[in-house]
């Protein structure tokens, strides 16, 4: 059998794992063989925290969301479930944005879910 | 307005000073509240990786309550490293001896074990009896439930 080379096949391959393995730790950065490894790895936890971002993200709106409603007396599933018989849309991220952004808007919605769970308790007793 | 989710810079938090008297309050519900106020998660702009907090000063540490047997029955154990060193002593003789040390413990168990949770810790002031020396702070009372 003769010999056969890979040509440019070998060198391109390195390279794109090594241009991935940029500003890595230690070797991880610089010698292929680890950062073949390292790169593999890093894919993966990107993939799974793409989709994890949006659940953290979910989780840091509800927070701040209970923050500001309780500014007001009013526990977040309070409100949440205040907003719904209001017929309110606005949505977890939008109402976290108002919660910083625009305090009065947000007392205003408030005071809405407020008005909407008032009267439902009163049309139930 | 931006249409992202706002992460406020850290020369934009603004902490406030508040004052919560533990006379007569219950430790662990005491504890939740200050912890709360430490963390930042009283405010709309709370972020997880920044300390958005307040800082809060407890007086009248040596008056909090403690329900049940707690006053004999509960341990403080901390161990000193040499063998046999596991020292012990009641939340009753922590009472006269440190009062302090009872809400801070309580305190420091509700904050996240971390770096931060610990530079979070450190705005924490707890004085046995009903002074404090922050008064420059001008902080403000705060409603405990």
């Amino acid at each position: 059998m003769p010999r056969v080379k890979r040509g440019t096949k070998r060198k391109d391959r390195r390279k794109r794992i090594l241009l991935l393995a940029k500003g890595y730790y230690g070797t991880k950065h610089n010698c292929f063989r680890i950062a073949e490894l390292q790169v593999e790895r890093s894919l993966a936890y990107a993939t799974r925290d793409r989709k994890q971002k949006k659940r953290q993200f979910r989780g840091l709106w509800i927070t701040r969301i209970n923050a500001a409603a309780r500014a007001h007396d009013l526990s977040y599933s309070k409100l949440m479930a205040g907003l719904k018989k209001a017929g309110s849309d606005v949505n977890r991220k939008m109402l976290a944005e108002i919660a910083v952004e625009d305090p009065k808007g947000f007392a205003t919605l408030v005071s809405s879910a407020k008005s909407a769970l008032g009267l439902a308790a009163t049309a139930r007793a | 307005m931006s249409s992202r989710t706002p992460l406020p810079k850290l020369s934009e938090i603004s902490r406030r000073w508040i004052v919560v008297d533990a006379d007569g309050k219950v430790l662990g519900r005491l504890a939740t509240t200050v912890a709360r106020h430490l963390t930042g998660k009283t405010k709309p702009i709370y972020t997880p990786f920044l300390d958005t907090g307040d800082f809060v000063v407890v007086v009248n540490a040596e008056k909090v309550a403690l329900t049940g047997a707690k006053e004999t029955d509960k341990k403080y154990r901390r161990h000193t490293g040499f063998p046999g060193g596991l020292k012990e002593t009641t939340a009753g003789k922590l009472r006269t001896s440190r009062p302090e040390k009872l809400v801070e413990e309580a305190v420091k168990g509700m904050l996240p074990k971390t770096k931060l949770g610990r530079r979070m810790f450190k705005k924490l002031k707890v004085y046995a009896g009903p002074n404090h020396p922050h008064a420059a702070q001008g902080p403000t009372p705060a409603a405990i439930s």
